[in-house]
């Protein structure tokens, strides 16, 4: 039955979505409606598990002072902060000056943008070492690499007009035609593996 | 150890070092390199100018703090241009970490410059969750999905949404995203659904997918990173911080070619010396 049970609640729930898709009449759209508010719902519950999830698995590090575990000190008490920032205020958090958006211009703010901003720092250095035209294939990679990286800043324009006209081109062409591809497949794939779940084939989600 | 091999060995603190130094520079010693506006952006720009006075823009809010250098300087042009325009605007976001920014754009824009009134030409309903499953119920019934707005008011009391409850009553859908949930979600959810206006913003990392939806039609137009937003800035009239950061990209980008070039020398020179 363990086995069982949640195979028919995904073929059933699986089967009903298929239709709403093509049966948008009553009573299958309001019931496919009060479906969609059930998950809303437990997606906003997911939330306030993931809080309690994140202070239970560092406060378990704390614990067993786990490696590095003053990190978690440090995540639990910006949590905390953040947290109280946030509630005290009420709906006044949100307000110009508040302590929450002080915290949250003033430490979130540049430290998730700094975090970001490191990545032209190792683009940089992986260039250097890992960019090579060792082949023909890699050879038009990087053509089209330096072509976009000019065509998107002012200089390139300085240099050539024609850079933009020819990074948008590379865009619109062969990247459109390529990214296309991989969605298509991507896509088949996802539509396939759906199939799998609802037919009780696949069942590693289980595990 | 020759010159070929001392810099194939070049020490990575010496790259970082010079990112660094190709980066602040130019915002202590601006070139004042011109902007060229692409067809991307433009085509958005003239949507918003096509719209009627009073449309309603509704902005989506999809990104965080990480992404809001290249992100909000569009965020802000998009609203004078809506402002200038009489627009209204209806904001709203799939990324909670977002809230704010939103927030602080409106008062920045639409109090700040504009002095327009909240509840009558703008108002923001904060963070949705749901995804996929919001945006379908959003462009059915906007009132049941925002019920309230950031503040707790009532959406019966706030007078622009008195017109303003599904997708139809919608001019423009602008997506500032940079990740899940966010453009790709409003393209398959909602506008496969209820058509209409939908343009995005994206970081740069992440605009070369849009291009192939931009060429179907299901996006009216798309800014592309920093540079998109120096663009909107331009279209708008309003340097400010994308503008700022054109220099520093320009020459950041340089060094990268630069690098390029010069690890694929040393890669030649010495396959060439083995051989």
């Amino acid at each position: 039955m363990r086995l069982q049970i949640p195979l028919a609640i995904i073929l059933i729930m699986g089967l009903f979505t298929i239709v709403t898709s093509f049966v948008p009449a009553k009573p299958i759209a309001d019931l496919n409606q009060t479906f969609r508010n059930w998950y809303i719902g437990i997606i906003t519950f997911f939330i306030f598990l993931g809080t309690f999830n994140l202070v239970r698995v560092n406060g378990e590090r704390i614990k067993t002072k786990a490696r590095d575990w003053q990190y978690s000190i440090i995540l639990i008490a910006a949590l905390g902060v953040m947290l109280f920032a946030g509630f005290f205020k009420g709906r006044a958090s949100l307000d110009e000056g508040s302590p929450f958006m002080y915290l949250y211009f003033n430490v979130q703010f540049p430290l998730e943008a700094t975090m970001y901003s490191l990545l032209a720092f190792f683009v940089t250095s992986a260039s250097f070492r890992a960019f090579r035209a060792r082949n023909t294939q890699a050879l038009v990679l990087l053509l089209a690499a330096v072509l976009i990286m000019l065509g998107r800043v002012p200089v390139g324009t300085s240099i050539w007009k024609g850079f933009p006209d020819v990074t948008e081109w590379i865009m619109s062409y062969p990247n459109a035609a390529a990214k296309r591809g991989i969605r298509l497949g991507i896509d088949l794939g996802l539509i396939s593996m759906a199939l799998r779940m609802i037919l009780g084939i696949e069942r590693s989600y289980m595990q | 150890m020759d010159f070929i091999e001392k810099i194939g060995r070049l020490d990575r603190r010496i790259i970082f070092l010079t990112v660094a130094l190709a980066v602040i520079l130019p915002l202590f010693f601006p070139l004042g390199l011109p902007i060229e506006v692409t067809p991307p952006v433009q085509q958005l720009y003239d949507v918003i100018e096509g719209l009627s006075e009073g449309s309603v823009v509704m902005m989506s809010i999809d990104y965080d703090p990480s992404g809001a250098p290249e992100l909000q300087p569009a965020t802000l042009s998009i609203l004078r241009h809506c402002f200038r325009r009489d627009l209204k605007v209806l904001m709203l976001g799939l990324w909670a970490p977002g809230v704010p920014l939103g927030v602080q754009a409106l008062d920045e824009v639409g109090v700040g410059e504009f002095n327009r009134e909240y509840g009558v030409d703008f108002v923001n309903f904060g963070y949705k969750p749901g995804g996929a499953v919001t945006l379908v119920n959003l462009g059915r019934d906007i009132h049941d999905v925002c019920r309230q707005d950031i503040y707790g008011t009532s959406v019966e009391e706030l007078p622009m949404m008195d017109d303003v409850k599904a997708a139809n009553d919608i001019g423009l859908v602008l997506s500032m995203s940079m990740g899940v949930p966010g453009s790709d979600q409003w393209i398959w959810y909602y506008h496969a659904r209820y058509q209409g206006n939908l343009a995005t913003a994206q970081t740069a990392i992440g605009a070369p997918r849009y291009y192939q939806y931009l060429q179907t039609g299901q996006l009216v137009g798309l800014v592309g990173g920093m540079k998109g937003s120096a663009e909107y800035e331009r279209l708008v009239d309003h340097m400010g911080l994308a503008t700022t950061g054109m220099d520093s990209q320009s020459v950041a980008h340089l060094l990268i070619i630069g690098f390029v070039i010069l690890g694929n020398i040393v890669y030649w020179a010495e396959k060439r010396r083995k051989a």
